[in-house]
């Protein structure tokens, strides 16, 4: 304050840190928005077609100019689309089961190596994905698993059962022991304590793990990449396989949507949080 | 027979550093019926591991927990008829008041009208009434105090287990609360065992304090024996303020004895078992003493004014260590350096019945 052009530089540096970040996203919502199906840098009027077409209600299909149009086929992508939120909803499930059972365990009970257990469960967030992915690639040829919607399930319980795990041994590490001590002094039984006392009280950790954990498998690429197989495709995999025969619009409106459905849910977990802080 | 019978209970802990320190090395307590006993002892003396052994949530070593004569040390918490208000409250952040108060009754699956007519009537006990819908971080320190008391009386249980309850409220709330928890443990007619490390608060509420020491029990008594005749230095010091003086026996004379401290400063105290030529430890309290126109000759180095009291520190002529008494205020009240005389009853000295 006692420095106004100090304070005016770190404004500065504060405003061109943030257009770093989100100049890109930015950039990617505008031209989502562009008619120009050529060159989708040049700018030539504003449209919908794009989100059309990936729904499926694309007049362009049927454009007598025939200009190109390069979602080769919705039901592939929609089909990726369902296999990316039925693998995320199923390993978020069982990942967050895994997670907070394994938070609950270390955080409670005595027994030998646990400092060594703990190390182990934080090894997969750190291993680089590409290692896991061909790890476990390796793993299920081995094992005679066949490739398929199973395996990429497998795969990414084993590194998202990690983040729901650090998530709630955080809350659990911030809870009053009393807590459960008090339950059981009132009579409930330990069952009885997990249900009405433990699990509410790290409802919003398990909430925040589970939520980080879906976004985290609808995002992923490399590890799913490697264990998909050739009949599944979740959402990553697909738009990568469009970007590789070359960037075009339907790929911005693709991400507009998945920016969108990152927000809500991010928007969603907040509050959640705020709801429970009352 | 006794509510709660305690022998030879053992407890050992090992430190961080692989020593093993005994929290509780063979504790004898009995625990009788409607009897408010509170546990005193400095941080460390096994005042709670005592008290969390008792409502199950450590077990001993070895000995025995006998509730009405039925041996509970292997029972788990909820099996036994005991129940605890925490130091932190440990109140349910995400249910409300008239959840948590019924808490006991839920887990035991009471009708719901019952339960919420007990809630009522809990709440009102403890002058909570009408704050039943409301949420523990919605009440104050007070309150969320009244809610655990109540929480953990609605049971019944046949023993009320105290964590020193009162240590995170003012002093005012406090000393009302000290009160208040004095007659509610009269009209339940539960035995209360309350854990703390503050005598003032022992010497108000408790029919006896058992003073602790390193996992053992010092002394047993009322709160007027455990202030006018400790046993030990270690209670006469940890109870009250004190004077403490070692004198060699002069002589005795009828039922009193003339003796002397090594700076030559002489006392007259009760004869009790004491022989001419014997070293004892003698108590003297600052209330003891009284400014006189004779007695121990000494000058006032410090007053500090504490409302009607003033608390005076004074330098016996003779020497030795300086000795704190209490005199009432007034416009005549010494100042520091006044010279003044010490007078006291010859049957106030306690003379300790062990170093």
């Amino acid at each position: 304050m006692r420095n106004p052009l100090g304070w005016a530089a770190l404004t500065l540096f504060s405003l061109v840190f943030f257009l770093f970040i989100y100049a890109p996203l930015l950039v990617i919502i505008g031209y989502s928005f562009n008619s120009n199906p050529v060159n989708m840098m040049q700018w030539e009027h504003f449209t919908f077609d794009w989100y059309r077409g990936l729904l499926g209600l694309g007049e362009r299909a049927a454009d007598p100019n025939n200009r190109a149009v390069y979602v080769e086929s919705t039901e592939k992508m929609l089909a990726a689309l369902r296999t990316s939120l039925m693998v995320a909803g199923l390993s978020t499930t069982i990942s967050t089961v895994i997670g907070t059972a394994t938070a609950i365990a270390l955080a409670r009970y005595r027994f030998r190596a646990k400092g060594f257990y703990n190390g182990f469960l934080m090894l997969p967030m750190m291993m680089p994905d590409i290692v896991l992915g061909i790890g476990l690639l390796i793993f299920f040829v081995t094992v005679g698993i066949h490739l398929s919607m199973l395996t990429i399930i497998i795969g990414h319980c084993t590194f998202l059962s990690s983040y729901v795990f650090i998530i709630v041994q955080a809350r659990i590490a911030g809870l009053d022991p009393a807590l459960e001590e008090a339950s059981a002094d009132l009579g409930a039984s330990e069952w009885v304590t997990l249900r009405k006392v433990l699990l509410p009280q790290l409802a919003p950790g398990i909430l925040g793990g589970a939520l980080l954990a879906f976004v985290i498998s609808m995002d992923d690429l490399v590890i799913t990449y490697f264990v998909a197989g050739t009949d599944n495709t979740t959402l990553p995999v697909f738009i990568f396989g469009m970007v590789r025969r070359g960037v075009k619009p339907e790929i911005n409106a693709i991400a507009t949507l998945m920016i969108l459905t990152s927000v809500l849910i991010a928007a969603l977990g907040l509050w959640l949080r705020s709801r429970k802080a009352d | 027979m006794a509510l709660l019978e305690i022998r030879n209970a053992r407890r050992e802990f090992v430190t961080p550093e692989g020593t093993r320190l005994a929290a509780l090395d063979g504790i004898d307590l009995d625990i009788g019926a409607n009897e408010f006993v509170t546990l005193l002892g400095p941080s460390g003396c096994g005042k709670t591991t005592l008290l969390r052994a008792i409502a199950g949530f450590e077990t001993l070593d070895s000995g025995t927990l006998a509730l009405d004569g039925n041996d509970i040390s292997t029972q788990p918490p909820h099996r036994r008829p005991v129940n605890t208000v925490f130091q932190s409250y440990a109140l349910f952040s995400h249910m409300t008041v008239a959840r948590n108060v019924g808490y006991a009754l839920e887990v035991r699956s009471v009708e719901r009208q019952v339960r919420e007519h007990a809630v009522a009537e809990v709440l009102e006990k403890v002058g909570l009434s009408g704050m039943g819908t409301r949420r523990p971080n919605q009440l104050s320190g007070g309150q969320r105090q009244r809610v655990a008391l109540a929480r953990a009386i609605i049971g019944k249980p046949r023993l009320l287990l105290l964590d020193e309850p009162l240590s995170a409220l003012d002093r005012n709330l406090r000393q009302q609360m000290q009160l208040e928890l004095k007659t509610l443990q009269n009209t339940l007619g539960i035995a209360f065992v309350f854990v703390t490390h503050d005598q003032e608060e022992a010497l108000t509420m408790s029919d006896r304090i058992v003073v602790m020491r390193a996992g053992k029990i010092e002394q047993i008594g009322s709160p007027r024996q455990i202030y006018r005749h400790p046993k030990s230095r270690f209670v006469a010091e940890f109870i009250g303020e004190t004077n403490l003086f070692t004198v060699t026996i002069d002589r005795i004379d009828g039922s009193h004895a003339l003796a002397h401290t090594a700076d030559g400063l002489e006392l007259i105290l009760p004869a009790g078992n004491c022989k001419p030529g014997g070293n004892v430890q003698v108590v003297l309290r600052p209330a003891d003493f009284s400014i006189s126109d004779q007695g121990i000759a000494a000058t006032v180095t410090k007053a500090v004014y504490l409302g009607s009291d003033l608390h005076l520190f004074v330098q016996p002529t003779v020497g030795g260590p300086e000795i704190s008494i209490t005199a009432r205020d007034s416009a005549q009240a010494p100042q520091p350096g006044s010279k003044v005389h010490l007078a006291y009853d010859p049957a106030a000295p306690h003379v300790l019945e062990t170093a």
